[in-house]
């Protein structure tokens, strides 16, 4: 985020990125829809998995990413 | 039977028993050595063959039905796939695929399963890395390797374990989502780098994957890359400046293209997975006619043997 510091939309400034920034308007657009077609999109917010940071050729330590549990057990019905 | 058991039956019916009969009817030779020794062993041979057959019998019913499970999911991720190549199309026609561009320091994401028994897929993409990790080395130049997938880990961790930044697996447990090709965007474009390539099978039919490198650069990069020309001069920004646009671009791209990639992998695994379980039940019916056709005919030999002394003991009898 060098050269784009000085003239940057709002929610850079607010340390955002592009992808955080989009995914979240997805979210409220998701959030703004009636059922059924709400429950049917807010399956395509499920964030899961498992990731590990390695280091000297050994993994540190694992985490499991869970970013919207409600999401994640609405995919898994 | 459970997935697990079943491919240890799997492995411990591949065995070689007796070297002797391995190229007749493989497995079968210590069986064929038994019932060489009298009529009581002959009958434990019989059992064994007769067991044998049940557990070859068993282990085709489990191919088959991973199979159908393998192609009705291949189904669903073909939609995935084709709607997910609408995301990422459009960015490659902008800002175009640069696999031989020489920056300073490279990434490679290898995008493999979490579960085996999907031929060969795998082993490819990893041998593609490796390939990829060579091509880039030189001096001054930087390597890091974020393998995707429980498999691509196990394979690279052997001879790559030092160039491992970090893993990803269960990508695909819940629900390939862009939400969640986002996060694992954003945890890579906190690692440094100037190009990130991605390795994943490229599906092209369901008998036909490609291995395939999607190159994404830094928004850095990108913009040197830019600046140094092509189409982007084409365009006229408008809005926010071009290098903010850029940045956004370099992010949208990284994000989509793994999306893109998870999505074309799983579809191949799927694909991969059905083909393997179809030659496997395939490998199975053979071994089992053969067993068959071995059992039936000690059978019958048994039979003939009985006979043969029942009507030899008579004859001693009469001819006294």
């Amino acid at each position: 985020m060098s050269s784009s510091a000085a003239a940057s939309s709002y929610w850079r400034v607010a340390g955002m990125s592009y992808l955080k920034y989009s995914n979240l308007c997805a979210d409220m657009v998701r959030a703004a829809l009636k059922e059924p077609f709400k429950t049917k999109a807010k399956v395509r917010e499920a964030v899961y998995y498992r990731t590990a940071q390695w280091k000297d050729g050994q993994p540190v330590k694992q985490v499991i990413v869970d970013l919207n549990p409600e999401a994640t057990a609405l995919s898994k019905k | 039977m459970s997935l697990r058991r079943g491919r240890g039956v799997l492995q411990r019916l591949q065995q070689p028993l007796c070297e002797g009969l391995q190229q007749h009817a493989p497995g079968l030779g210590e069986i064929a050595w038994l019932s060489q020794t009298g009529t009581q062993t002959r009958q434990a041979s019989q059992l064994a063959v007769k067991q044998r057959m049940r557990s070859v019998q068993n282990i085709q019913k489990i191919t088959k039905a991973m199979k159908m499970v393998a192609a009705s999911k291949m189904r669903v991720a073909q939609v995935n796939t084709e709607k997910s190549r609408a995301i990422v199309s459009p960015l490659v026609r902008l800002l175009g695929d640069l696999p031989a561009v020489d920056v300073e320091n490279n990434i490679t994401v290898p995008v493999t399963t979490d579960k085996g028994l999907c031929g060969g897929i795998n082993s490819t993409i990893a041998k593609y890395t490796r390939a990829t990790l060579r091509a880039m080395a030189g001096e001054g130049k930087k390597q890091g390797l974020v393998v995707i997938g429980e498999k691509g880990r196990a394979q690279l961790q052997r001879d790559q374990r030092k160039a491992i930044n970090a893993t990803v697996a269960d990508l695909g447990k819940v629900r390939i989502t862009f939400s969640q090709a986002s996060t694992v965007a954003e945890d890579l474009l906190k690692t440094e780098y100037d190009a990130a390539r991605i390795l994943f099978n490229r599906f092209g039919s369901a008998i036909s994957f490609m291995p395939t490198v999607a190159t994404v650069l830094s928004p850095d990069a990108l913009e040197k890359e830019v600046e140094a020309g092509g189409s982007m001069d084409l365009y006229e920004v408008e809005g926010p400046d071009r290098p903010q646009l850029l940045q956004d671009l370099a992010e949208f791209h990284l994000a989509a293209t793994l999306y893109n990639g998870v999505q074309e992998n799983n579809c191949s695994e799927q694909a991969s997975r059905m083909s393997a379980m179809e030659s496997s039940t395939k490998n199975a019916s053979e071994m089992l006619s053969k067993l068959t056709l071995y059992y039936n005919r000690s059978r019958q030999a048994k039979i003939t043997t009985e006979l043969i002394e029942i009507i030899s003991g008579a004859s001693a009898l009469e001819s006294k």
